[in-house]
C-alpha cells in the first residue's frame, strides 16, 4: 500500500504541474511583449498559411494574400469602396487623378502621385508601374501574366509620374485591372524585383512595403503575421486620411466559427471576418462590446455579391427556362431567409446584389417593372412577383426579436431587400408539365421517362450559410416530388464549379463593384464566346454556361461605352429584364458576412451608420480602418 | 445458450449493465419505425427549444425535434457499424483460420498482408477514399472501405487459436477423412473461434462508429443521411457550442456513448467468459 | 545470435513489404482524386479576381508546364519511386515553390513530438496503474479508476478533443485552444519558448491521454491478474519477498512483455487519432497540412505526408518489434 501512496503523491505533483501551466486564456492568443493597446488583431479567413514565408503576390500561387500583405504593405492605382467610401466611393490611390482614355479606349493615360516612398527608402514612380506590367508580360504564368499579354501592347513612361498603357484593342474596363474592389494588380518593387532571376519563384521574404506597414515578425507555421506601423508612414498614400491608429496589426488563423466567438469573448481577436449567424447572436448578447455591420439586426455587412442557385444550363433538364422558372416558384425564400441567415438575409429577386448603390438603381427603381412581370404558364398568365415578401420576414422576426426589428419600410428595404417571387407550386406544376415532364405517383419523371434527379453541392464547413440555403432549397423541391439531394464538395468546389461537375451549385455567378453602378464585373465573363464546352472548365464566372444572344448585345454595347456613362445603368436595367426572364440562376440574396468587431481596445470601425469602408478584413480596402479607428483609453 | 446468457446475467454485473445500455440505444433506433417527423426535413418543430415535456430533448436550430431525429440517426449509425462488423469478420475469419491451418508460405504471405493493414495509418485513406469517391461515396460504400481496412487485428487472434487447432487430433481426423480444407475450416474449426468473433465484432462495432462519427462529423460522408456524427456536423454548422443550444450536441454525444460502454461492456463480459479462469473467480467456482 | 539476425531480417523484410503496398495505395488513390491540381489553381486565382476569360487557357498551359505534370502514367509512377528513395517529393503545388519536403520538415516535429510524448505517457500511466489494479485488487480508487479508464477508453478521438476544448477553452478558459506556441516568441531552446510549446501542447496531449489509456489500463490488469496467480509468485509471497518486489520483479516484468507489441500496433491507431486532435487544435502537425493539402487538390504534399507517415509509422514498428526478443527472452525468435 505503500507504493500506492507514492504514486498518489507523484499524481499531486503531476497534477500541481499542470496547476501551474494553466492561466487565463486571455493572456493566451495574444502576442507577446506588444502593449494591446497599440495592437489591433484581424481575422485572415485563408486560415493556417502553407508558404508561411512567401510573399511574392504576383506569382501565381502567391498564397497568402490576405494575411495583411495586400491590405497594409501593398497599394496600386485606384480603389473603388463597396460602401460609401473614405472620401467617396472612388479613390485615387497611387494615381493622382482618373484614368484617361483616348476616343477609341485604345490607350489609357495614368498621372502618379509623388512623395510616396517604398519601406526602404526608395521612391515609387512610374517605372515600378510599368516594371510591373513588363515582368508579368515577360514571364509567363504569373497572376495576371495572361490577361495582361492579351491586352498590353506597350507600356510607355515619359516622366517618371506619368504612365500611357497602349493597349491592343479597344476596352474602356482596362482601368479596372488596377482598382481594388477585394484586390488588383498590385504595384511590384522594381528594385527588388529585377534582381530575382525568375520571379514565379522569388519568395520576396522580406516584403518591402508601399503602404503604410511593414512585416514585423510571423509564424514559421503560418497562423499568424504581425506588422508593424512605418516610420516614414506620412510617405505613403494612406497618409492623406491621417495616421493609422494601431502601432501593431496582427492577422492571425482563429480556426473554425465556434472557436472565432471564443477568441472575440476573451478579447484575443478585435475583427472576426466571418460566423455563423447563431454565433453573431451569441456576440450580440454576451459581448456587449462586440458591433457588427447593422447595430442590431440582421448585424452582417452585404458584400457585394449575390449568393445563387446556380443551374448548369448545358444539362437538358435545364436548358428550357421553363424549368428554371418552375424550380424557382418552388423556392420559400422566406424558408431559407430563415434557414441560412436565420432571417437576416437581404433579399433579391433579380440578378443584381442588392447592397452598395444597387437598391436604388435596380432594386428600387424596378418595382413596378417586376410587379407587372407575367409568367405564361400554358394555361394561364401568372403575375409571380411578391413586393411584401422582405416586409413579411421582418414581420415574422418581430415577435421574437421585437425592436430589433425595423419597422420603417426604408429601413426594412435596407436591411431585409424588397419583394421577391411567390411560391406557386401549382404554376410550377403547369410550367413543368409544359415542358414535357409529368408525374408518376410521388415523383416527378423528365421527359425521357428517367426521375428528375437534382444533385445541389454546397461547399460545406467553409460556407455554412449557402450549405443551410441549399439544404433548404433541396428540401423544398423534395417535398414537391423531384428527387433533390445535397452534396457537400468542400475543397473541391472551386474546381467542381468550373468542370461543370454539378446539376445546382450554391455559389456566386454574379459579383459587382457594389460602389458603381457598372455591372460589367462579372458581366462581361457572361458573353456566349467564353462558354466552354460540356465537359471543360469554364472561365470565371459564367458557372451557369448560359448565354443568349441579347445578353452578348447587351455586354458588347457596354464595352464600347465609359465606365461613368449613365448609359451603362440603362443597359444594366435590360440585363436584369432579360435575366429574369430566363433566370440562369435562382438569384436569393447578398452575401451578407458577419465582420464582427469588438471595441474593447478599439472604436470607429465602418457600419452602417458610418460606412467608410468595407469592415471585412480579407479586402484590400479594409486598410481605410486603420487611420479611421482610435484607441480606446 | 440460455443458460449461458442466465448465467452472465446472474453473476457478471458489467454483462447486465452492458445489455441495459446497448437495449436503450437499440429501443432508440427501433422508435425510429413510429417517428411522427420524415428524418430529413426541416421547419417542422419550433427553433432552439430547450429540453421539455413537448420536444424531451429538445429542438435543433434547424427546427427538428431532436428525439426523434436522434432515433434514425442511431438507426443509421448502427446499421453502419453492424454492416462494418459483418462484413470484417468474413474477411477475418477466412483468412485468420485459413492461415491458421495451412501455415507455411500461405500463413506467411497472408499475416504480411495483414500487417501491413495493421500498421497502415487509416484515418488518411479514408479520408483520401472520400475525396476520390466525392457523391458515390454511399453509406454502404463506406462500410465496405470500413471493413476492408478493419479486418488485420481480429484475422491475427484468430489465426493464433487456428494455429493451436492445427495440430489438434480431430483436425488429422479430419483430414484422413477426406474433408476438403474449406469443410475443415468451417466445420471443425469454426466452433472454436466463435466465441471470439463475437467478443472482437462488438469492439469492431465500437471502433468503425468511431471512425463514422468523426468523419461525419468532418463533413466526409453523405449529409443527407442522418446519422450521430451527421448530427455533430450540422451543430457546429449553426455554431450550437456558443449559441448555447449545448442539447443539440449533449444528446447525440450522450448516447453514442452509452452505445461505446455499452457495446465494451459486452465484449469484455464475453471475453472474461471465454477465459474460464476468470470466470471460476467470479462466478465462485460455479459451473454448468 | 543468428537466430535473432534471421528474425531482425525476416522483420526488415516485412518493413518494405509494408511501405512498397501502403505507398502503393497511397500513390493510386491520390492519383484517382477528381481534383486537377491545374484546374484548383486556375479555379482559386482567379475566384475573386477580375481575369478576363479569355486568359485562363495560357494560363493553365503555362501551370502544367511550370508543375511537371506532363509525361505518362508509367513515367510519372516511376518518376515518383526515384523520387520517395531520396525523400524527394517535389514542389507543393499549392505552397509552390516550397518543396513538399520542407513542409513536411516543418511540421513533423510538432506531430512526432505530441505523439511521442502521448504514446509515451498514456503506456507508462496506463500500464502503472493497470498492474498496481491488477495486483492490488480491492483498491477502491484502482477500482473507480478502471470504471472512468474504461469509460473514456472507446470514444472517438474527436468527440474527446471537442469536449476538452469546450470544457478548457470556453466554459473555464484556461488554456490555449489554438496553435502550437504563443505569437511573437521567438523559436529556440529559450525556457519562454518551451513553456509556451507545453502550454499549447496540453489539450491536445490530454485528450490523446484520455482516450489512449483505458486500453493500456485494462489490457495491464488482466495481464497482471493473470500472472499473480502463477505459481512463482505465490512461491515468491510465501517466501517473505517484499510486495514491491513482486510487484516490479516478477509481476510487472513478466506481464510487461505482450504490451511492448502492443505499443507498436497502437501506433497506427493513435497516429490517427493525432491527425483528427490536431485539426481541432489547430495544432501546426502533418495531420492539418494534409488536410490542407487534401482540400486544395494538393496531390504531391498529401502523398508526400502519407509516404511519410507510412514510414514513419512502420519504421517505429519495426524498431519495437527488433527490441522486443531482447526484453521478453521467452520469444522464440526461430
Amino acid at each position: 500500500m505503500k507504493s500506492a501512496a507514492r504514486w498518489l503523491a507523484a499524481g499531486v505533483l503531476a497534477g500541481s504541474t499542470f496547476w501551474g501551466l494553466i492561466q487565463p486564456a486571455n493572456a493566451q492568443g495574444i502576442p507577446k511583449d506588444i502593449p494591446r493597446n497599440q495592437l489591433l488583431i484581424l481575422e485572415n479567413p485563408e486560415g493556417t498559411v502553407k508558404n508561411a514565408a512567401w510573399f511574392n503576390i504576383w506569382a501565381i500561387n502567391a498564397n497568402s494574400q490576405s494575411n495583411g500583405l495586400q491590405q497594409a504593405a501593398l497599394d496600386t492605382l485606384w480603389y473603388i469602396d463597396p460602401n460609401s467610401g473614405i472620401d467617396g466611393v472612388w479613390d485615387n490611390s497611387l494615381a493622382s487623378e482618373k484614368p484617361v482614355y483616348n476616343a477609341n479606349f485604345t490607350e489609357m493615360r495614368v498621372k502618379l502621385r509623388r512623395g510616396i516612398y517604398w519601406s526602404d527608402g526608395v521612391e515609387f514612380t512610374s517605372a515600378d508601374v510599368k516594371f510591373t506590367v513588363d515582368m508579368m508580360v515577360k514571364t509567363p504564368g504569373m497572376r495576371w501574366s495572361a490577361v495582361l499579354a492579351n491586352a498590353v501592347e506597350t507600356v510607355e513612361t515619359p516622366d517618371a509620374e506619368t504612365v500611357i498603357f497602349k493597349l491592343k484593342r479597344p476596352n474602356s474596363r482596362f482601368h479596372s485591372l488596377f482598382t481594388v474592389r477585394w484586390n488588383a494588380i498590385w504595384i511590384a518593387p522594381k528594385h527588388i524585383f529585377e534582381k530575382a532571376e525568375d520571379p514565379n519563384k522569388f519568395a520576396f521574404e522580406k516584403p518591402v512595403s508601399l503602404s503604410a506597414y511593414v512585416l514585423h515578425s510571423h509564424d514559421p507555421d503560418g497562423k499568424w503575421y504581425i506588422w508593424q506601423r512605418r516610420s516614414d508612414w506620412q510617405r505613403t498614400s494612406l497618409a492623406r486620411f491621417g495616421e493609422p491608429a494601431p502601432r501593431y496589426l496582427a492577422y492571425v488563423d482563429p480556426g473554425p466559427p465556434d472557436k472565432r466567438v471564443i477568441a472575440q469573448m476573451n478579447k484575443e481577436l478585435d475583427v472576426v471576418h466571418d460566423i455563423a449567424p447563431e454565433g453573431m447572436f451569441t456576440l450580440a448578447r454576451q459581448n456587449p462590446t462586440s458591433k457588427a455591420w447593422f447595430k442590431g439586426f440582421p448585424f452582417g455587412h452585404p458584400d457585394p455579391t449575390l449568393p445563387s442557385a446556380i443551374f448548369n444550363t448545358q444539362l437538358d433538364m435545364f436548358k428550357n427556362k421553363d424549368v428554371r422558372w418552375a424550380l424557382t416558384l418552388l423556392v420559400d425564400i422566406k424558408a431559407v431567409s430563415m434557414a441560412s441567415y436565420r432571417g437576416a438575409a437581404t433579399i433579391s429577386p433579380i440578378h443584381v446584389p442588392p447592397t452598395g448603390r444597387h437598391p436604388e438603381t435596380y432594386h428600387l427603381a424596378m418595382q413596378d417593372w417586376l410587379a407587372d412581370f407575367e409568367i405564361d404558364t400554358g394555361k394561364r398568365k401568372i403575375k409571380p412577383y411578391d413586393r411584401t415578401m422582405a416586409r413579411q420576414i421582418a414581420d415574422s422576426l418581430r415577435p421574437s426579436m421585437g425592436n430589433q426589428i425595423p419597422s420603417d419600410p426604408k429601413d426594412i428595404a435596407k436591411a431585409f431587400g424588397t419583394g421577391w417571387w411567390k411560391p406557386d407550386p401549382q404554376a410550377a406544376t403547369e410550367l413543368l408539365e409544359r415542358a414535357g415532364f409529368r408525374k408518376q405517383g410521388n415523383q416527378w419523371l423528365k421527359p425521357d421517362g428517367t426521375p428528375f434527379v437534382i444533385r445541389v453541392v454546397v461547399e460545406g464547413d467553409a460556407r455554412p450559410i449557402m450549405t443551410r440555403a441549399g439544404s433548404m432549397i433541396a428540401q423544398s423541391w423534395r417535398q414537391f416530388g423531384i428527387d433533390a439531394r445535397v452534396d457537400v464538395a468542400a475543397g473541391t468546389l472551386l474546381t467542381r464549379r468550373a468542370a461543370g461537375d454539378f446539376d445546382v451549385i450554391l455559389s456566386w455567378s454574379v459579383e459587382t463593384w457594389g460602389g458603381h453602378q457598372d455591372l460589367s464585373f462579372f458581366m462581361d465573363s457572361w458573353h456566349s464566346a467564353y462558354v466552354a464546352p460540356p465537359g471543360q472548365s469554364q472561365p470565371s464566372r459564367n458557372w451557369q454556361r448560359w448565354s443568349h444572344p441579347e445578353l452578348d448585345k447587351i455586354i458588347e454595347q457596354i464595352r464600347g461605352i465609359d465606365f461613368d456613362d449613365p448609359k451603362g445603368i440603362e443597359l444594366g436595367k435590360e440585363f436584369v429584364k432579360l435575366a429574369t426572364r430566363e433566370m440562369p440562376v435562382i438569384p436569393l440574396m447578398s452575401y451578407n458576412v458577419f465582420t464582427v468587431a469588438d471595441e474593447t481596445y478599439w472604436t470607429g470601425f465602418p457600419t452602417a451608420d458610418n460606412p467608410y469602408a468595407n469592415p471585412v478584413p480579407n479586402w484590400g480596402n479594409s486598410r481605410y480602418m486603420f487611420v479611421k479607428i482610435k484607441p480606446k483609453q | 445458450m440460455f443458460v449461458v446468457l442466465r448465467d452472465l446475467l446472474r453473476y457478471n454485473g458489467e454483462f447486465l449493465a452492458g445489455i441495459l445500455m446497448t437495449g436503450v440505444v437499440v429501443a432508440m433506433a427501433l422508435l425510429s419505425f413510429v417517428s411522427p417527423y420524415p428524418p430529413l426535413d426541416q421547419f417542422v418543430a419550433p427553433m432552439d427549444v430547450p429540453p421539455s415535456g413537448a420536444h424531451w430533448f429538445g429542438t435543433t436550430s434547424r427546427g427538428q425535434d431532436l428525439f426523434w431525429l436522434l432515433t434514425y440517426s442511431i438507426r443509421n449509425t448502427l446499421a453502419f457499424g453492424l454492416l462494418v462488423a459483418i462484413l470484417s469478420r468474413i474477411l477475418s475469419l477466412s483468412i485468420g483460420l485459413l492461415a491458421g491451418y495451412r501455415g507455411g508460405w500461405v500463413d506467411r504471405v497472408l499475416m504480411s498482408i495483414n500487417d501491413t493493414f495493421i500498421v497502415i495509418p487509416l484515418f488518411p485513406i479514408l479520408v483520401l477514399f472520400y475525396f476520390v469517391m466525392r457523391d458515390n461515396m454511399s453509406w454502404v460504400m463506406l462500410a465496405v472501405l470500413t471493413a476492408l481496412l478493419g479486418w488485420s487485428y481480429d484475422a491475427r487472434l484468430i489465426r493464433s487459436v487456428a494455429l493451436s487447432l492445427r495440430h489438434r487430433e480431430f483436425t488429422q481426423t479430419a483430414v484422413f477423412s477426406g474433408m476438403r480444407t474449406h469443410e475443415i475450416l468451417s466445420r471443425e474449426h469454426l466452433p472454436f473461434v466463435l466465441p471470439i468473433v463475437f467478443s472482437t465484432s462488438l469492439n469492431n462495432m465500437n471502433w468503425s462508429i468511431g471512425l463514422e462519427v468523426t468523419l461525419a462529423v468532418l463533413g466526409f460522408t453523405d449529409i443527407n443521411r442522418p446519422s450521430v456524427g451527421g448530427m455533430i456536423y450540422w451543430a457546429n454548422q449553426h455554431s450550437a457550442v456558443v449559441a448555447g443550444v449545448w442539447w443539440w450536441i449533449a444528446f447525440p454525444v450522450g448516447l453514442v456513448v452509452m452505445l461505446f460502454i455499452g457495446l465494451y461492456l459486452l465484449a469484455i463480459s464475453m471475453n472474461e467468459y471465454i477465459d474460464p479462469r476468470s470466470r471460476l473467480e467470479r462466478g465462485g467456482g460455479r459451473k454448468e | 545470435m543468428r537466430a535473432y539476425a534471421r528474425y531482425a531480417f525476416g522483420r526488415f523484410l516485412q518493413f518494405l513489404l509494408v511501405v512498397f503496398i501502403g505507398i502503393n495505395i497511397a500513390y493510386i488513390i491520390t492519383h484517382a482524386t477528381p481534383i486537377d491540381p491545374v484546374e484548383h489553381t486556375v479555379s482559386v486565382a482567379t475566384a475573386f479576381g477580375h481575369t478576363a476569360p479569355e486568359a485562363i487557357e495560357s494560363m493553365r498551359q503555362s501551370l502544367r508546364e511550370l508543375y511537371g505534370l506532363t509525361g505518362s502514367p508509367i513515367e510519372q509512377y516511376l518518376n515518383f519511386w526515384r523520387r520517395v528513395l531520396v525523400a524527394d517529393f517535389g514542389p507543393s503545388l499549392s505552397a509552390f515553390p516550397s518543396p513538399v519536403s520542407t513542409l513536411i520538415g516543418r511540421a513533423i516535429p510538432w506531430t512526432v513530438g505530441l505523439l511521442g510524448v502521448a504514446t509515451i505517457l498514456t503506456w507508462i500511466i496506463g500500464n502503472l496503474l493497470g498492474g498496481l489494479a491488477g495486483y492490488y485488487r480491492r483498491s477502491r480508487i484502482l477500482k473507480g479508476f478502471g470504471i472512468v479508464a474504461m469509460a473514456l477508453h472507446p470514444m472517438p478521438y474527436y468527440i474527446a478533443a471537442i469536449l476538452l476544448l469546450i470544457v478548457f477553452g470556453y466554459l473555464w478558459p484556461i488554456l490555449p485552444i489554438s496553435g502550437g506556441s504563443q505569437m511573437n516568441v521567438a523559436r529556440g531552446w529559450s525556457s519562454e519558448y518551451i513553456l509556451s510549446v507545453v502550454r499549447h501542447s496540453m489539450l491536445p496531449l490530454l485528450s490523446l491521454l484520455l482516450v489512449g489509456l483505458g486500453g493500456w489500463f485494462v489490457g495491464m490488469r488482466s495481464l497482471v491478474s493473470n500472472v499473480v496467480t502463477e505459481d512463482y509468485v505465490v512461491y515468491a509471497e510465501l517466501a517473505g519477498v517484499s510486495k514491491r518486489r513482486i510487484l516490479t520483479a516478477y509481476v510487472m516484468r513478466n506481464a510487461i512483455a505482450p504490451q511492448v507489441t502492443g505499443l507498436a500496433i497502437s501506433l497506427g491507431h493513435v497516429f490517427s487519432g493525432a491527425l483528427i486532435t490536431e485539426r481541432v487544435f489547430g495544432y501546426p502537425g502533418i495531420g492539418s497540412l494534409l488536410v490542407d493539402g487534401v482540400h486544395a487538390g494538393d496531390y504531391s504534399l498529401v502523398l508526400g505526408v502519407t509516404t511519410v507517415s507510412i514510414v514513419g509509422v512502420s519504421l517505429a514498428v519495426l524498431v519495437i518489434d527488433l527490441i522486443y526478443p531482447l526484453i521478453d527472452p521467452r520469444v522464440t525468435v526461430s
